[in-house]
């Protein structure tokens, strides 16, 4: 009894090591939380910063397509029928008559028929979209993605 | 921890756990309450805002890809209230700079911010200009007044800009009446601009935009509103409508209007009429188009063509063969048809003559003669099938079919027959009369007039096509015709002609019926003629309404088409008959 006893007191630690060992245990488990809560954050700090760039992008897009539409404007105020032949007026140019003008054959010529301002039909593919799932794709759909359809692509390549 | 504190501690740890159950069983509570869901909801409305994405409206090019119709950037001027300082600075600088009414915009920029009221428009479509202006402003008084502590200092504090896109013309008033315009509200009125006001707004989109950037989602592509190629050429235009403001002064008339077309595709290539309208100040529309004035008279329009309708009656004769060039008919100066009796346009005799002859002189009788021997029903069945009181279906607004009336028409008389045969008691537009006539120029076979060369959607150029409205006489009946008509302005020496290219015509002249019948003076003078003959590569109707100085069309209308071909043949690179035979021989 007092050899089982001995023994038992040998290998029993002190309650100042068992306590020890419960906060290093509570310390780890709170370390953990704290990178999984810290790696969470800052994913998510990074994803907002992602969401409100794309945010302030449409934007400027819309910016853009307006400013496109405004200087096309402009650029056909300055063009237009009116100021051309004042410019080529100032220019010492003038409306020729059709007893001045002298016609050559060139062989092959063809006057085109029409104007091309766009692709003709059926010429491209329908656009895809443009923002990639890792902006808008959560941490869980992302194992669910990989769990599931291992065979998908890690990283989604955007269209230019 | 003695006793004495042990269940001290335990009662805390007891009231603490139940005071976190509590709030654990408050919390699923309130989320399977009834009230959830709506409190929900209204935490989604707080979570973004819907927004209604307009597309910008299609664009509008000539045939050579020139803008006609665009957009430009205009700005909404409005307040933020709770950041208004003086209302009162406001309302001075919109009514100095925009002209605004200083009691509304006063009004507007003193209400108080509330829940409900947080924003007040003060100004639409303020230009750039007005805007850097306003903005200048702005920044000069925060700079002159920044140390005052005065809360009645001036400020513009509170203006802001929004920007929007409004419909702007290059071109100004060219091509005005074919394009129409587009209203502060973005609806198209009149032409191209409300025949395809649907394609050219396209559709707008409403989309819920969160203001949480984790939960931002992938706008929709809201696709341009399709853009419109036109068969206009802006140069030709320009020197149509030159030409017309010209024939307006020269012959006193009222108005006049022009449409040239090529008669082997239909597209029409200019179509000017007056009055015009800068389209950039489309408000002035009440201004200009006085007493109900139709904005493009080349569709709208209806009257009686006169003496160029002569040309469908005799192709209907030929082709049907009741009469040849060279069938002869004695003028005796009237011929009496349903009881009424038709005289010619100088009440007098012009004895033997010969169909060519008879077009020549432009002869009523011979010509009411020749619908006779046609018949009613064969005659007014080519005039139908020459598209005659039907709408050619020209993708201009406000097209107007005209009249025709047919036998069995209660107010159809015999009468008519002979009326008809020379252009008097028939309505037509001018698009009619070109559409009927393209017949005469391209082997028999008439075309749609057409205005749309192609449509610009979702980036694709969708190209439209020549179509056949049918064909109401043969080839050999149209050539024909056009030499008799080509050499009828030849022995006359006819002012219509052009140096150097043959071009075949007909001259017309119609009084302009009162309530009472054909009692006044006044006349529509007008002229069909197409290009060269061997080849026709334009088709041009003029049309002289109450003109002043002369009222026959030989004199006044003639001259136009001449002056019209003299640009035609150089703005289309068209070289003169000799040049292009030696062309051809040298291929």
């Amino acid at each position: 009894m007092y050899r089982v006893q001995s023994i038992t007191q040998a290998y029993s630690q002190a309650p100042w090591r068992k306590q020890l060992q419960w906060i290093g245990l509570f310390m780890l488990v709170l370390i953990l939380l704290a990178m999984v809560a810290g790696i969470y954050l800052s994913v998510s700090a990074r994803a907002s910063t992602a969401g409100r760039e794309i945010q302030i992008m449409y934007r400027q897009m819309e910016d853009v397509s307006r400013n496109i539409e405004d200087l096309e404007t402009q650029l056909a105020f300055m063009l237009s029928n009116t100021e051309m032949e004042k410019r080529a007026e100032e220019l010492g140019f003038y409306p020729i008559e059709s007893e001045e003008i002298f016609y050559i054959l060139v062989p092959g010529y063809a006057d085109p028929k029409q104007v091309i301002l766009a692709e003709p039909p059926g010429s491209s593919l329908p656009s895809s979209p443009t923002i990639s799932p890792e902006y808008t794709q959560s941490l869980f759909d992302w194992l669910s993605e990989r769990v599931f359809y291992p065979a998908s692509p890690l990283v989604w390549e955007v269209e230019p | 921890m003695n006793k004495l504190n042990s269940w001290r501690y335990s009662t805390l740890a007891i009231l603490l756990t139940a005071f976190a159950v509590f709030i654990i069983i408050q919390m699923l509570r309130i989320q399977i309450s009834p009230q959830a869901q709506a409190l929900r909801d209204k935490g989604e409305l707080y979570s973004g805002t819907w927004r209604t994405i307009t597309p910008a409206r299609g664009q509008i090019y000539d045939r050579r890809g020139n803008l006609l119709a665009g957009n430009n950037t205009v700005y909404e001027v409005g307040v933020v209230l709770d950041e208004v300082e003086n209302p009162s600075t406001i309302a001075l600088a919109m009514n100095a700079v925009i002209d605004s009414d200083y009691d509304e915009v006063f009004a507007a920029a003193s209400t108080a911010p509330s829940s409900e009221a947080v924003y007040a428009t003060l100004a639409r479509f303020v230009t750039e200009e007005q805007k850097q202006r306003l903005e200048q402003l702005a920044q000069e008084m925060a700079v002159a007044y920044e140390n005052k502590n005065d809360p009645s200092r001036p400020s513009l504090a509170g203006l802001s800009f929004e920007p929007r896109l409004q419909r702007s013309y290059p071109e100004k008033d060219l091509a005005s009446n074919i394009l129409g315009f587009v209203n502060w509200e973005g609806e198209g009125f009149f032409g191209i601009e409300e025949k395809f006001n649907d394609e050219l707004a396209g559709e707008p989109k409403r989309v819920w935009v969160p203001f949480d950037p984790n939960r931002v989602e992938e706008l929709p592509e809201v696709p341009q509103g399709s853009s419109l190629v036109l068969t206009i050429d802006r140069v030709i235009q320009q020197e149509v409508e030159r030409i017309v403001e010209n024939a307006i002064e020269q012959s006193g008339s009222e108005s006049a209007t022009i449409v040239v077309m090529n008669p082997k595709t239909g597209e029409i290539l200019a179509a000017a009429t007056s009055p015009r309208l800068d389209l950039n100040e489309f408000w002035r529309y009440d201004e200009i188009f006085v007493d109900s004035t139709p904005f493009n008279r080349v569709v709208s329009e209806t009257y009686e063509p006169g003496s160029v309708y002569k040309v469908l009656t005799m192709a209907s004769a030929l082709d049907s063969g009741v009469v040849k060039p060279k069938t002869s008919f004695l003028d005796t100066g009237s011929i009496e048809i349903g009881g009424t009796i038709i005289r010619n346009w100088d009440s007098g005799a012009w004895g033997p003559q010969t169909m060519l002859g008879c077009m020549q002189h432009s002869l009523n009788v011979c010509l009411a003669w020749v619908a006779k021997q046609l018949g009613a029903n064969k005659f007014y069945q080519y005039m139908q099938d020459f598209g005659i009181g039907h709408l050619t279906g020209v993708d201009m607004a406000g097209e107007n079919p005209g009249r025709l009336k047919l036998p069995g028409d209660e107010d159809w008389y015999e009468a008519d027959l002979g009326t008809n045969s020379f252009g008097q008691g028939v309505a037509v537009t001018p698009i009619q009369m070109v559409m009927a006539v393209s017949a005469l120029a391209n082997e028999g076979k008439m075309v749609y007039p057409r205005i749309i060369s192609s449509i610009i959607d979702n980036g694709h150029q969708y190209p439209t096509s020549p179509r056949i409205a049918g064909t109401p006489i043969s080839a050999e009946t149209a050539k024909k015709l056009t030499n008799m008509l080509s050499t009828s302005l030849e022995v006359e020496s006819s002012v219509a002609l052009v140096d150097g290219y043959r071009v075949a015509g007909k001259t017309g002249t119609a009084e302009i019926p009162t309530p009472f019948g054909y009692t006044s003076n006044q006349t529509n003078a007008s002229f069909v003629g197409w290009g060269p003959v061997d080849d026709p590569q334009f088709l041009v109707y003029v049309w002289l309404e109450k003109p002043t100085t002369s009222p026959w069309g030989s004199i006044v209308a003639a001259p136009v088409f001449s002056q019209v071909v003299e640009r035609l043949v150089v703005l289309m690179n068209i070289p003169s008959d000799q040049v292009r035979q030696q062309l051809l021989e040298g291929q």
